[in-house]
């Protein structure tokens, strides 16, 4: 293996909303200024990891098509994960911890705004068992809910105090796309949406895109002064059935990975960004990571989402990307000196990634 | 960085359609792969899946077919239109290369077949905005090479056609492909106009079907192998979107581009005599004449007399397509992947249209309204030399 | 064991595209029978259909240019088959580097019998100087543009 760490030099964000523009002109903002926060010219990336879903969310076949020259990789190297930009972040790792690439851009487009999400993501069941009862990819976070709250015996109330706190987080998070502070009141006074979750306990969607630059070590050093290390990075999934759905099995594979290669213990971790695509999540998540035992998410001290969580914004194919951006921005500010961020897809969460991060 | 090899390649047939599921399709030919490796499923620690999805009328197929290949494995799902097998398989060599794992198998699946009409799906691709009206699909984009080249170089049809005939000879000797018939010029140039000037004998099929490549690090693939196929280098380029933007349809200049870059780093310096042999990615008889002029190994309009003179046939100077091309099989999301395949089992001695002594190949795809290509070196040897 | 069931699955979902500032105010421009491109400040190409920036110079782009409403054909193709959703055959396009653009544009080839496809390639053939055909009402749509024909 290289011994050759991989770094953050440079982060850019699009504005995270329901933006009227088509998703290639948001993603060519968030290039543009990931490249200028790096300060280097467009140039001199050998490799771009594009990230994000494909076709059904935005209505193209081949979304990179598109992306692709928004990026900035007119006539360079390009490729692209389709699934949530998270997971490009990985080959991007791969390809610069290889040492085939010295300076890789990783950039990540969501956008929920053209198309109802549900009815897309209806289509990833198979024809002949399961796609016949319709079952919506909100309905299955219903169903991990119910679980979750019956195996534990957790209330309501105390789930509700996860959109209590993420909102908070978010209405100081200029970036984030929801803004206004929710109580556990108010969330227990919206209606039921599906059993047992309530409309201000699932995520709306938005669009919005985030890019991050990635620099092998030693030009890393040239770049930026206070460097963020990818330290580890782990990914999984749980298979397509639908079973054990009280636990979040792909994060908990994912999270070995992560930590094994990180070589750090979880108390370490300053900060934690899940993506919490519903109120239960961020427990069920919190577990599945390891920092906390099984039933007890609601009760750990660690700092989680202070971005706002997928709660605030949830950009179908750049969530899991802004997160991890938030999370990046915040050690290199010096406000904290680790982090781990998590990301999601698929129904109930079978498809999972963990990335861990530190000075 | 590790070297890397493919130790073990699978493939299903390719037809108009498996009476198989998705997953079971992708079982078959991960098998295959497993046992021409020598390894157990349980070996693989990491899977790199491909396709594209809209073809197969399942969004996100890699979550079905997790539970042929890769249930609790890190899975990672490529889509990058047409090249999306060979962005794959190189995606699963970066796994490799940056010391990770290592043993990762590339799994790539496309069912075209069960979609009643790709070139609707394929207009989709197509940016609504401005150019999804006009009609055009793949084939379309393929017609446009083929007038501006044929005006240009002042090109026949037949000189198009004897792409065809080669393709589908070849393709008689390759079990696994889609079309196995032989075929005649004149059989070509009386086929139906589909996109004027291609005909219908001139256009890749609808094809269903899966191909996997297991790769592994040098110290593994050592173990297991006597003849792995090492990959020496690889590349990709994408252009700008717009079809209008291409400055000049009669070659492929983003292609001459990307294929300079490889031969730089890897250290070729004459394509026609280091090759033994090159599987590159013609859906349409004119883009293996512009793949060729392109990469180097015909020049400027010479390209179409490469076919009728022989020179691309088995057994002439410059090899192409012995397995019959995406010409005779086109599981579009897996096409690349095939390329690779058939790259590496010359390489390794073992195709099933040997060329003699193969021992250095090229494998290309490219994808999109002509937009992106894939290039990847495959050698029986370590190192170039 | 008999034959294998298949099941008929259709996908029926709807989009609902934001054109964005740079293509709306395209079709705006074909409601007047103007065709606008736009330049970039610094290669100074002017790019038809507009775009919201240069690819090649990484730059946005907000220079209007109105280019005209003929130029020359680069290539073409008639199709003859049915294919699902797509048009009815036969109909040609082709692509037309118009006077002023730096890049060219997807469009209709028309006004002559397609019938003969070596007919058509002759008459449009690469070099071949063609103009618009507009729609007596333009909507502000791309089809307001009903074809090139030869000039």
């Amino acid at each position: 293996m290289s011994h050759l760490r991989v770094a953050i030099v440079g982060v850019g964000f699009s504005e995270f909303g329901i933006l009227k523009e088509p998703f290639y002109n948001i993603s060519f903002l968030a290039a543009k200024k990931a490249i200028e926060d790096a300060s280097i010219e467009r140039g001199e990336i050998d490799s771009f990891v594009l990230g994000g879903y494909d076709n059904l969310g935005v209505g193209r076949t081949i979304s990179n098509m598109y992306t692709a020259p928004a990026a900035g990789a007119y006539l360079r190297h390009e490729t692209r994960v389709a699934d949530d930009a998270a997971f490009a972040l990985a080959l991007a790792f791969m390809r610069v911890k290889s040492g085939l690439s010295d300076l890789c851009m990783v950039l990540g487009f969501g956008k929920s705004s053209e198309t109802p999400i549900e009815l897309v993501e209806l289509q990833s069941l198979d024809p002949f068992f399961l796609r016949p009862f319709n079952l919506s990819l909100q309905m299955s976070f219903a169903m991990q809910s119910f679980c979750y709250r019956k195996k534990y015996g957790v209330k309501e109330e105390r789930i509700a105090e996860c959109i209590a706190k993420d909102t908070e987080n978010g209405s100081k998070n200029p970036k984030a796309f929801l803004r206004s502070k929710v109580s556990v009141e108010d969330v227990l006074n919206s209606r039921m949406a599906i059993y047992p979750l309530r409309e201000l306990e699932i995520a709306r969607w938005c669009d919005g895109s985030v890019a991050l630059i990635l620099a092998s070590e030693k030009i890393a050093k040239r770049i930026c002064d206070r460097l963020v290390w990818i330290k580890g990075i782990g990914w999984s999934n749980s298979g397509y059935y639908f079973e054990e759905l009280e636990t979040l099995p792909a994060t908990k594979s994912a999270a070995e990975m992560a930590f094994k290669m990180a070589g750090v213990e979880r108390k370490e971790i300053e900060s934690v960004e899940v993506m919490d695509l519903v109120s239960d999540h961020q427990p069920m998540i919190l577990e599945a990571l390891g920092f906390a035992e099984e039933g007890k998410g609601i009760e750990t001290n660690l700092e989680v989402n202070r971005s706002g969580g997928a709660i605030c914004t949830n950009s179908y194919g750049s969530t899991g990307l802004f997160l991890v951006a938030n999370l990046v921005e915040r050690i290199r500010n010096g406000d904290i000196d680790s982090g781990l961020a998590q990301a999601m897809s698929g129904y109930a969460g079978k498809r999972a990634l963990v990335s861990i991060f530190g000075v | 960085m590790k070297r890397v090899a493919i130790i073990g390649c699978g493939q299903t047939e390719f037809k108009s359609k498996h009476k198989k599921t998705h997953p079971e399709i992708v079982y078959e030919a991960a098998k295959k792969a497993l046992e021409h490796a020598g390894i157990d499923i349980k070996d693989v620690e990491a899977v790199v899946y491909g396709c594209m999805d809209p073809f197969d009328g399942i969004y996100r197929p890699e979550l079905w077919d997790s539970t042929a290949v890769g249930v609790f494995k890190p899975m990672m799902k490529i889509s990058t239109g047409g090249t999306t097998g060979l962005t794959t398989a190189l995606a699963a060599y970066d796994t490799v290369a940056s010391g990770l794992f290592d043993i990762v198998m590339a799994v790539c699946v496309q069912r075209v077949g069960e979609c009643v009409d790709a070139q609707s799906v394929l207009n989709t691709a197509v940016d609504p905005i401005y150019e999804r009206f006009s009609g055009v699909g793949a084939i379309t984009v393929a017609a446009f090479q083929a007038t501006a080249y044929m005006h240009k170089y002042n090109a026949k049809e037949e000189d198009l056609a004897y792409v065809s005939v080669k393709d589908h000879e070849n393709a008689l000797k390759n079990p696994y492909a889609h079309i196995r018939m032989k075929v005649s010029v004149e059989d070509v140039l009386k086929s139906p106009v589909v996109c004027s000037p291609l005909k219908l004998l001139e256009c890749c099929p609808r094809s269903d079907g899966a191909a996997v490549a297991i790769f592994a690090s040098e110290e593994v693939a050592k173990k297991l192998k006597d003849n792995p196929a090492w990959i020496l280098g690889e590349t990709t380029i994408s252009d700008s979107y717009y079809l209008g933007d291409r400055p000049d349809f009669s070659c492929w200049d983003s292609l001459a581009i990307a294929g300079r870059r490889l031969y730089r780093a890897v250290g070729i310096d004459d394509p026609m005599r280091d090759f033994d042999v090159a599987e590159l990615y013609s859906p349409f008889t004119i883009q293996e004449i512009l793949e060729l002029e392109a990469l180097g190994f015909a020049e400027k309009g010479k390209g179409k007399d490469f076919a009728k003179e022989g020179i691309t046939a088995v057994d002439g100077k410059m090899p192409t397509n012995p397995s019959g091309g995406v010409l005779c099989t086109n599981p579009i999301g897996a096409s690349g992947l095939v390329r690779l395949i058939e790259a590496s089992l010359q390489v390794m001695g073992e195709a099933k249209n040997q060329v003699e002594n193969a021992e250095l190949a090229l494998a290309h795809a490219w994808g999109g309204t002509l937009q992106f290509h894939t290039l990847a070196i495959v050698s029986s040897k370590k190192k170039l030399g | 064991m008999g034959d294998v069931m298949e099941f008929e699955v259709w996908w029926r979902i709807p989009f609902r595209h934001y054109a964005g500032v740079h293509a709306t105010k395209f079709f705006e421009g074909l409601k007047n029978k103007k065709i606008f491109g736009v330049r970039c400040p610094k290669c100074k190409r002017v790019l038809v259909p507009p775009r919201a920036f240069c690819e090649r110079c990484f730059v946005e782009t907000d220079e209007w240019v109105e280019v005209k409403d003929e130029g020359v054909v680069e290539t073409l193709s008639v199709t003859y088959m049915k294919f699902t959703g797509l048009p009815e055959p036969p109909y040609a396009v082709g692509v037309v580097k118009l006077d002023g653009a730096d890049t060219g544009i997807l469009c209709y080839l028309g006004g002559i019998d397609l019938s003969d496809w070596k007919k058509v390639h002759e008459t449009f053939k690469p070099g071949t100087r063609v103009k618009a055909v507009w729609k007596d009402v333009p909507e502000g749509k791309i089809t307001d543009i009903l074809y090139f024909k030869v000039v």
